[in-house]
């Protein structure tokens, strides 16, 4: 098992890397492992380094200290091999408002390599998969701001690369485009196993998207672990809702108070609320309740989500 | 292996060539100025020297003065004849020559200014860099695009002003116009000279300004050298000969490789991402 683990090279590992641009450290000693086939998030505010990792890593800004491997290559000395293999969906779709959809996609074909024969076949499924193909030949100097980002992600897939980069690939979308654009990265990670990066500040797109995801606060990465796991971690065990009968919210949330200690138990109108007891608390605090004659219509419990925890993290960083 | 390194970026740089290349013949920004400046210098103003010429009177003893200015040696260049055929050859053949590179001047710094600071105002540029290409094979790609317009339109021009110099002229001289060692040098040697040197200067210009405007306004200077040269040709100061074409023509070259040299060495993708 051990040797089956060590022959896998990560897609991506930071070792300490360094960026700064005069006086201002963009990424501070960045350190982390991106495993292949997965979707990872690099979260952050607007200025936590997530745009000029990507730079770095795809040998676009060489770094001021430390060092990555991006496929098992360094990117100060081997950009072109890696950008060859990688494909990166950049925060302005970047596309030639001049040229055609199909256009803009052949020119990408042409400078990725991809074979002459193949290219048109290619184009054509990529305008078909994201939904283009009836527009294909007009300018896209008139296309909407979801068109022309599901026309850059299909760039960004031209030559089948193994490792996808995606910087915030939904800001500036409608709802209804960053829903599209969502389904297509789900599609992109469980069907074709690609290796996706995702940097946003989305949280809610990181937890629906991400199998797992590092923080990064002014650079440096403060947390990593799965959605899941995170929030579990850093935000707490979760928050359980409960209707009670009318008049009998104080009763209940003395009766939690009293048995259970650690838990926080207000009352909003009919409902309790509970924090700290966790899933496995959940039964006996409905067990007291009941005893105490407390007429329960609903319990509601959730989860932490990764915003709790994100916001949690901030909170203990001093931000 | 290395066979396939240099196809590869054979095909980078063409595929960057032809798609600069397309964007500019969708821009009447840029096309404008490229289409006019030809048909202004070497359609309609040979047409009017030519009209000038053939139906000028007692005004042609003015131009005289022009000759008399002129160094022996170089009258004598200028054949034997009437006084408006002199005037015809001197004109249309020596005057015109100096004229015509104002044309790769132009075109080569339009179309550059297009490509490399146009590119960062459309905010093409990121994805370009994203591309596998490496920093050699974009400069070359940047370079030869408009240098390979400026050359198609330099033939161009050349055949269209040789067409209404001999029809509009070539009579009155009872030769061939423009069909000469001199304009064979002006269209092969010196207009590919200048349009590289307007290039080198225009990728240095580029750097430095974010838009097409900025760099199209700041890249127009470069016609400076020829407007001085143009005038001293008018003042007898200077004659562009075939001599001189080849002189200068060498010194151009170098120009242009010394520019586009320094250039290079500035073309860094890092560079470029940051000024974008």
């Amino acid at each position: 098992m051990l040797a089956a683990m060590t022959t896998v090279t990560p897609a991506v590992v930071a070792d300490g890397l360094t960026r700064d641009f005069g006086p201002v450290r963009a990424v501070d000693g960045l350190s982390l492992t991106i495993p292949l086939g997965q979707v990872s998030g690099l979260l952050g505010h607007n200025g936590a380094g997530k745009t000029t990792t990507i730079r770095v890593l795809n040998g676009l800004l060489s770094p001021t200290a430390g060092g990555a491997s991006v496929l098992g290559l360094d990117p100060r000395t081997h950009g072109p091999q890696i950008r060859a293999r990688t494909g990166v969906l950049t925060e302005n779709p970047s596309l030639d408002e001049r040229l055609t959809a199909r256009e803009n996609l052949g020119f990408a074909a042409q400078l990725f390599g991809v074979a002459g024969a193949a290219v048109a076949e290619r184009v054509d499924r990529l305008l078909a998969d994201f939904g283009l193909r009836e527009r294909a030949d007009d300018r896209t100097a008139g296309f909407s701001r979801g068109m022309k980002q599901r026309l850059a992600l299909a760039r960004a897939l031209i030559h089948d690369p193994e490792l996808i980069f995606l910087d915030e690939p939904t800001a500036a979308l409608d709802p209804v485009a960053a829903r599209d654009v969502h389904e297509l990265i789900r599609a992109m990670a469980a069907e074709q196993r690609r290796t996706v990066v995702i940097t946003t500040h989305n949280l809610v797109e990181a937890q629906r998207l991400c199998d797992r995801v590092v923080i990064l606060r002014h650079g440096r990465s403060i947390a990593d672990g799965t959605p899941t796991d995170l929030s579990r971690q850093l935000a707490g065990s979760g928050r359980v809702e409960i209707e009670v009968g009318a008049g009998q919210a104080e009763l209940a949330a003395a009766t939690v108070r009293d048995g259970r200690d650690g838990a926080n138990a207000t009352v909003e109108g009919e409902l309790l609320l509970v924090d700290g007891v966790g899933r496995d608390g959940l039964p006996p605090v409905v067990e007291a309740l009941v005893a105490a004659g407390v007429a329960i219509y609903r319990v509601t419990p959730s989860e932490p989500s990764l915003e709790d925890a994100y916001f949690a993290l901030h909170a203990g960083n001093g931000t | 292996m290395s066979g396939v390194v240099r196809r590869e970026a054979r095909g980078s740089v063409g595929a960057i060539v032809r798609r600069d290349l397309t964007v500019v013949g969708r821009s009447k920004a840029v096309v404008l100025p490229i289409v006019l400046l030809p048909l202004v210098l070497f359609l309609g103003l040979p047409l009017i020297v030519a009209g000038g010429l053939l139906l000028g009177g007692d005004q042609l003893g003015e131009l005289e003065q022009l000759l008399t200015m002129l160094p022996e040696s170089i009258r004598q260049q200028l054949g034997e004849g009437s006084l408006r055929q002199v005037l015809t050859v001197y004109l249309l053949e020596y005057q015109f020559a100096a004229f015509f590179l104002i044309v790769p001047l132009m075109v080569s710094a339009v179309i550059a200014a297009d490509s490399f600071a146009g590119e960062k105002e459309r905010k093409t540029l990121e994805a370009l860099l994203y591309t596998p290409t490496t920093d050699l094979e974009l400069y070359v790609a940047k370079l030869l695009g408009p240098w390979l317009a400026a050359l198609a339109v330099v033939a161009g021009s050349y055949v269209m002003y040789a067409l209404t110099a001999n029809v509009a002229a070539g009579g009155l001289v009872g030769r061939l116009l423009v069909v000469t060692p001199l304009w064979l040098l002006i269209v092969f040697w010196l207009s590919p000279a200048v349009a590289a040197l307007g290039l080198g200067v225009l990728v240095q210009v580029s750097a430095r300004v974010r838009g097409f405007q900025e760099a199209y306004q700041l890249g127009g200077l470069v016609v400076i050298p020829v407007v001085i040269l143009i005038i001293a040709q008018l003042a007898g100061v200077v004659f562009l000969d075939a001599a001189f074409a080849l002189f200068l023509g060498a010194m151009v070259w170098a120009a242009a490789a010394a520019t586009i040299w320094f250039g290079y060495r500035a073309f860094r993708r890092e560079r470029l991402l940051l000024s974008t």
